[in-house]
């Protein structure tokens, strides 16, 4: 039985960074806002303080902070020639549950994409003309500017303590900041955190060879702050333990201690714990949702709560699924290319390489999540010229530490034996006497890699599962020889002991190892409802209450982490929805 | 027999910022707890990450009920005073070894005197 419960204003669904700022800015404005979250509460002091939080077993091993599988998961297949297989256990990517979601596990950076982004096609058209893009590449403008959402990213950066230096204010070039980044307001509001070895020793060689490195922005506090909501932070302690951990020293940007204690303390708002979402209604006409249903996940009982507006905050890939569970939009086809819902997943690719220096000491034990130096000469800048090489798209590259683990960090010279006494000795030797250079390089889209519901398999909800149909294309096999090419050559000017060379990823991708946390695309945003699922202010084309918010929404993927332009885009549309309470209906017109 | 090295070395360093902490700036003390306001509050009762700090001069380390403390500082034998306050500032792991604050100190004894000065008004 379902028991219908009384109507509120909105409702969200997960509450991660999109939804606890979203919660925060419409419950300020006055909205009754419900959030429904799939897992529990979270708090820096009752679940990361040391020394429980420093358990590589419970936390990497056992995935302590991430989705649970068991409840349910998704099915994977390179090409839609193959039967996809449910993935029993996170490898690849780690999605994030519970209060605060994949943003209390992430390890910070936060990248401002720029209109080399937002207006790929065109620029890309332009400068190489039509027949450079490949014609199964089915990128596409986003319909917004760089120009519209920059006071959004500065909101985002302040809110989330980024710590970085700019290389470009108002047109002013900066030194010691990323040339090559679009114009911003202002400085970051904190400084680079505080170099390491490893960084350093890369930052030399980069510029020696003529290229232009920059301290890699994160939300990695470099000293107490409090930001323009009151939030406090602690300043990074440096230990080692970021990606997939909870920061005990409140000193990592995330929303469980920044927008969602200040959404908790308003009377408008009302979190539910274990709540899962299994469907968005809609109503008679199509044109609107009506609410959502959902069933609490301790004891079973299933619940429809009626709300005037929907906003769909899970993580990315949840978004998609639940849009194509409740059959709003019409789900994409690979073969007629028709259908939007589903369309243009992307990933990440990259390569990297592992430098052995016989006699120095890095200590990665003491490092930031951000702890790191980056370079966008075959990213960001518009001047390396992508005809010769062929490939739509970019990557940078960087070195530092984020997270080497105690037990899983093991850097070895290629040859050494994988056990016994050979083994023991290579890893006491090189532990702390290796760094990596690596690259990340974007994903365009392309005809079929997609997402939609599996034929066979269910979840415990008896739901369908979503399917993913993805590999890297020959576009991305360029990029990462190129990639592999660079990382090699500034590697081998650092002189090291030993080298093991960068290779690009041209195997198909394997769902096992894992490589990376930015899963984009599936209800993409744009500017005609044929060809995407939302408009720029993230709203529905089909039903004009409804907001998917989130990385769902990228029409591509960069080598850049997306929770820059996803934080950014979550300000941009709770101003939208904003105006949007005021004067209901489609914001822009189909 | 490290312990002892630490306690000895703590003490070793007392004369130095008694004279500091009679002149401490209380503004700009104030400003300097913004270093410690993300874990720690001055009102009675209020635990967050760290204890509140509410009447801690004069209070024995590890002694607030509804806190669970390390180990390491319950068994310290401290009892908080400006100058026991200031040796656990300035280096929190040499002076109590295992203690869980992740805080690595604050190194200038100027900075640490206006920090305790402003304490001294603030945890009343």
């Amino acid at each position: 039985m379902v028991t219908k419960l009384k109507e509120v204003d909105a409702v969200i669904v997960g509450l991660g960074w999109t939804g606890g700022i979203l919660a925060k800015e419409l419950t300020e404005a006055g909205l009754k806002v419900v959030a429904l979250e799939r897992g529990g509460m979270r708090s820096t002091d009752k679940d990361f303080a040391v020394p429980g939080i420093r358990d590589e077993l419970r936390f990497v091993n056992r995935q302590d902070l991430m989705m649970n599988t068991a409840r349910d998961t998704l099915t994977i297949r390179n090409n839609p020639s193959q039967e996809a297989l449910p993935m029993r256990r996170l490898g690849s990517f780690l999605p994030g549950d519970g209060v605060g979601g994949s943003g209390v596990h992430w390890s910070g950076h936060t990248w401002r994409w720029t209109d080399m982004e937002f207006k790929v096609r065109s620029m890309y058209e332009e400068r190489y003309g039509k027949n450079f893009i490949p014609a199964d590449m089915t990128i596409q403008d986003w319909g917004i500017t760089y120009a519209e959402i920059e006071p959004y990213y500065d909101r985002f950066e302040y809110t989330a303590a980024i710590s970085g230096k700019a290389g470009n204010i108002k047109g002013q070039i900066q030194p010691g900041g990323n040339p090559f980044e679009a114009p911003r307001a202002r400085e970051y509001p904190l400084p680079p955190l505080a170099t390491i070895l490893s960084s350093e020793m890369f930052d030399k060689a980069a510029r020696n060879t003529g290229y232009h490195p920059f301290p890699r922005p994160t939300a990695n506090a470099s000293r107490a702050y409090t930001n323009p909501d009151g939030a406090k932070f602690g300043a990074c302690q440096y230990c080692g333990f970021c990606g997939r951990f909870g920061c005990e020293a409140n000193a990592k940007g995330s929303a469980h201690m920044t927008v969602i204690p200040i959404a908790m303390r308003n009377p408008n708002f009302e979190l539910r714990e274990h709540c899962w979402v299994t469907k968005v209604l809609k109503d008679s006409d199509g044109k609107r949702v009506t609410g959502v249903t959902y069933t609490n996940i301790l004891n079973g009982d299933e619940f429809e709560q009626p709300a005037g507006i929907v906003m769909l905050c899970a993580y990315a890939i949840n978004n998609v699924h639940l849009m194509l569970l409740s059959g709003i939009g019409e789900p994409y086809d690979p073969v007629t290319q028709k259908g939007v819902i589903g369309k243009n997943y992307c990933y990440q690719t990259g390569a990297g390489a592992t430098l052995f220096f016989e006699g120095r000491h890095f200590n990665p034990f003491m490092s930031a999540g951000g702890s790191n130096v980056t370079m966008d000469d075959f990213n960001t800048n518009w001047d390396f010229d992508r005809g010769p090489h062929g490939f739509v798209g970019g990557y940078n590259v960087g070195a530092g530490f984020n997270t080497p683990l105690p037990l899983s960090f093991r850097p070895l010279p290629r040859g050494t034996p994988q056990w016994g006494k050979a083994w023991k000795t290579a890893t006491a030797k090189w532990w702390g006497s290796a760094m990596n250079i690596g690259s990340s390089g974007s994903v365009m889209a392309n005809r079929y890699n997609y997402y939609d519901l599996d034929p066979t398999y269910k979840n415990a909800f008896g739901l369908p599962m979503m399917r993913m149909t993805f590999d890297y294309k020959e576009n991305e096999h360029k990029l990462g020889r190129h990639a592999a090419e660079i990382v090699n050559s500034i590697a081998k000017s650092m002189n090291p002991t030993h080298l093991n060379e960068a290779s690009a990823r041209t195997e198909p991708w394997s769902v096992v190892p894992y490589q990376s946390t930015h899963n984009t695309g599936g209800t993409i945003m744009g500017t005609d409802p044929k060809t995407s699922a939302v408009n720029k202010y993230l709203q529905s084309w089909d039903c004009h209450n409804l907001f998917c918010v989130g990385a769902n929404v990228f029409p591509h993927n960069s080598s850049y982490n997306p929770t820059g332009p996803v934080g950014a885009l979550t300000y941009w549309t709770a101003d939208a929805i904003k105006r949007y309470v005021k004067n209901p209906g489609p914001m822009v017109p189909a | 027999m490290n312990r002892m090295i630490h306690i000895l070395a703590a003490i070793a360093v007392v004369a130095v910022p008694v004279a500091a902490l009679a002149d401490g700036d209380v503004a700009r003390g104030e400003q300097k707890f913004g270093d410690c306001a993300a874990c720690h509050s001055v009102e009675t009762g209020v635990n967050n990450v760290g204890p509140s700090l509410h009447a801690v001069f004069g209070r024995k380390a590890g002694d607030l009920v509804d806190f669970r403390y390390s180990p390491a500082l319950k068994r310290s034998g401290i009892t908080w005073t400006t100058q026991t306050l200031d040796q656990f500032i300035a280096d929190p792991q040499k002076v109590v070894p295992a203690n869980r604050m992740p805080y690595g100190g604050m190194t200038d004894a100027g900075d640490r005197a206006d920090l305790i000065a402003y304490l001294q008004k603030a945890s009343k």
